[in-house]
């Protein structure tokens, strides 16, 4: 089996570029494969001009896991100071939980955070380093609608001071939110362009129609 | 090699440790538990085997040799006739009789002692004490005839006031060590498999060998304190005996908590759960406890044994732990340094197994 076969895309400085895809297309493959964890049978991933993997590079990365990573007998605190360490961005710590509205569980124990708290968590870790470029396997999981607004609105300023976000989603209104989007589909990238190519591509009026269409009917 | 990261591993390391106190009091106060409860059975001062004394002499030696074990400490006498005696051996409640029989003292002036032990037969240790209490007594009862049996005992080394607990606590300063540390880090380690932390820390510009070093520094400082502790413990709690250098020692459980650190992290590659690596206890630890000399001597067992013995680190440890605390071995003794150098060799090498386990999976 092939998790991905095939796929070719080029992510532009700047831009948010969303991963949409169906369970078990392969957009966490993908998105592991930017940061090294997955060595490609054939062809080559390069990330900020460098081929990967490099570890220079990953320094420069943030990724934020589909199920969140974190140690969870230690405070929300502990974590992104933790990950911060590593990558010599202590005196960012505060403002990152400030960021993801978690200041007042600052020093709550991961395991007794909330599913969408523990989200949260793992989003300040990935961009405690202000990494120039973020990965972000569907990072609005269980987060409320609130706080998803004010996390794009975030993401927004990030992308205006130059940083890239790879984020991958089945939300459609999240996906109207990129600037581009890549469609997998059984590891193979079906279409790409912006909402309004895809849409004409497909010939509908719904992102959610393109998508179907595009893609070839619902998922099997 | 980036110190400050290898110190935020450490560090965070801690950090967990501090908030886990069941983990902590396992590995600090377990093992003062254990060889307290050693120290107790081995010199609480047991109650000593029960023995029968049967004296049909009709001569005086058999009532000379009696009145000899009935003061011993090592089994508590009492004198009875013979049925009796086969009663209570039958029964349980003896572990022995000693019988002189109607010609004991006529045969003793032919130059035969001929005392019969008659023996419950399945416990060695009991059978052993009674069978040194006659021959003690023997001796006792012969001198008093003129006859002297004096055997001059030289010992090259500790000697009689050496008991079962020096000889085992100086290995199981090692066993502790090595076991606790191995099940503690090869569970937090999995713990870091299976909660993805350690994939997320493969996409951070942390290097294999910061993580080794990271984890090497965490547990090895707790393991320190442990054995810090242990050691207090047995010398000045236990009165254990030492001859040698603590310094030497706290190194020869320093490279065993090494060791013990990175085969944990190796050994977790191999568990995809928390039941599945406390699996490695009967496959990792049971054989060293057996075979590493702790209990037996590892030139006491059959010949292939002594192969496996000799590869299993822990042998090593006991060897050179009873080296320097019961010996008094310092450096300059090449049976040290043997030792020495194969727990060196064998912490380099799971140092490179674990660094090879953590692999990122790349071209
Ligand atoms: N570690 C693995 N070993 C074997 N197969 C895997 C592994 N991880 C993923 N796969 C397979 O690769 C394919 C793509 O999986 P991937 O996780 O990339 O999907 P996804 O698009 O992220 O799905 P989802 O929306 O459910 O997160 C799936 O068929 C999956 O079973
Ligand atoms: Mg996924």
């Amino acid at each position: 089996m092939r998790a991905l076969d095939g796929v070719s895309l080029e992510v532009r400085r700047g831009e948010v570029y969303g991963l949409l895809g169906p369970n078990g297309s392969g957009k966490t493959t993908l998105i592991r494969m930017l940061v090294g964890l997955v060595a490609p049978d054939a062809g080559e991933v390069t990330v900020l001009g460098t081929r990967m993997p490099d570890l220079e590079v990953l320094g420069r990365i943030g990724y934020m896991t589909q199920a969140a990573a974190l140690y969870t007998d230690l405070s929300v605190e502990e974590n992104v100071r933790f990950f911060a360490a590593v990558t010599g961005a202590e005196k960012n710590v505060a403002e990152a939980i400030e960021i993801v509205e978690l200041s007042d569980r600052r020093d709550s124990v991961v395991a007794t955070l909330s599913g969408g708290m523990r989200q949260r968590a793992s989003l300040a870790c990935a961009l405690v380093h202000q990494p120039q470029l973020l990965l972000l396997d569907e990072p609005t999981v269980g987060i409320d609608p609130q706080l998803r607004v004010q996390f794009w609105e975030y993401f927004r300023t990030l992308t205006a001071a130059g940083t890239t976000i790879i984020v991958s989603s089945h939300v459609m209104d999240e996906a109207e939110r990129c600037d581009r989007l890549g469609l997998i589909r059984n590891g193979h990238l079906l279409a790409e362009g912006s909402v309004d190519d895809l849409r004409r591509q497909a010939g509908v009026d719904r992102l959610e129609d393109a998508f179907l269409k595009l893609s070839g009917g619902p998922a099997e | 090699m980036n110190g400050r990261r290898v110190l935020a591993i450490t560090r965070r390391l801690l950090q967990q440790f501090r908030r886990d106190h069941r983990t902590l009091a396992l590995l600090f106060v377990a093992p003062l538990v254990i060889l307290a409860l050693l120290g107790y059975l081995l010199r609480g001062g047991g109650s000593a085997p029960a023995v029968g004394v049967v004296s049909e002499d009709s001569g005086p030696l058999g009532g000379a040799v009696a009145t000899q074990l009935l003061k011993s400490s090592k089994v508590s006498a009492s004198e009875m006739d013979r049925p009796t005696a086969d009663d209570r051996l039958r029964a349980g409640t003896l572990a022995g009789y000693v019988l002189f029989t109607a010609d004991f003292s006529l045969r003793g002036r032919q130059g035969v002692i001929a005392p019969e032990i008659h023996l419950e037969g399945t416990q060695p240790g009991p059978a052993a004490a009674v069978v040194g209490a006659v021959t003690a007594a023997l001796q006792g009862a012969l001198a008093s005839t003129g006859t002297r049996v004096a055997p001059k005992i030289v010992y090259l080394h500790g000697g009689s006031n050496l008991d079962s607990l020096d000889y085992l606590g100086a290995a199981l300063i090692g066993l502790i060590v090595f076991f606790l540390v191995f099940i503690v880090t090869s569970v937090s380690f999995l713990r870091e498999r299976t909660q993805g932390t350690l994939e997320r820390l493969m996409a951070t510009p942390l290097r294999r060998a910061e993580i080794v070093i990271g984890y090497m520094l965490g547990f090895g400082l707790v393991a320190l304190v442990q054995a810090v502790l242990v050691l207090l413990f047995t010398l000045y709690v236990l009165h254990i005996h030492n001859e040698g250098s603590v310094g030497l020692i706290f190194v020869l459980v320093a490279l065993l908590a090494v060791g013990a650190v990175n085969l944990g992290i190796f050994l977790s590659v191999f568990a995809r759960t928390e039941f599945q690596a406390v699996q490695f206890i009967p496959l990792v630890i049971a054989p060293q406890v057996l075979l590493s000399g702790i209990f037996f001597p590892v030139t006491s067992e059959p010949i292939p044994l002594q192969y496996l013995s000799n590869v299993l680190p822990l042998t090593y440890a006991v060897y050179g732990l009873r080296e320097v605390m019961l010996k008094g071995s310092d450096l300059t003794t090449t049976a040290l340094q043997v030792d020495l150098l194969v727990g060196l060799a064998f912490a380099a090498l799971v140092i490179g197994l674990a660094a090879a386990t953590l692999r990122r999976r790349v071209a």
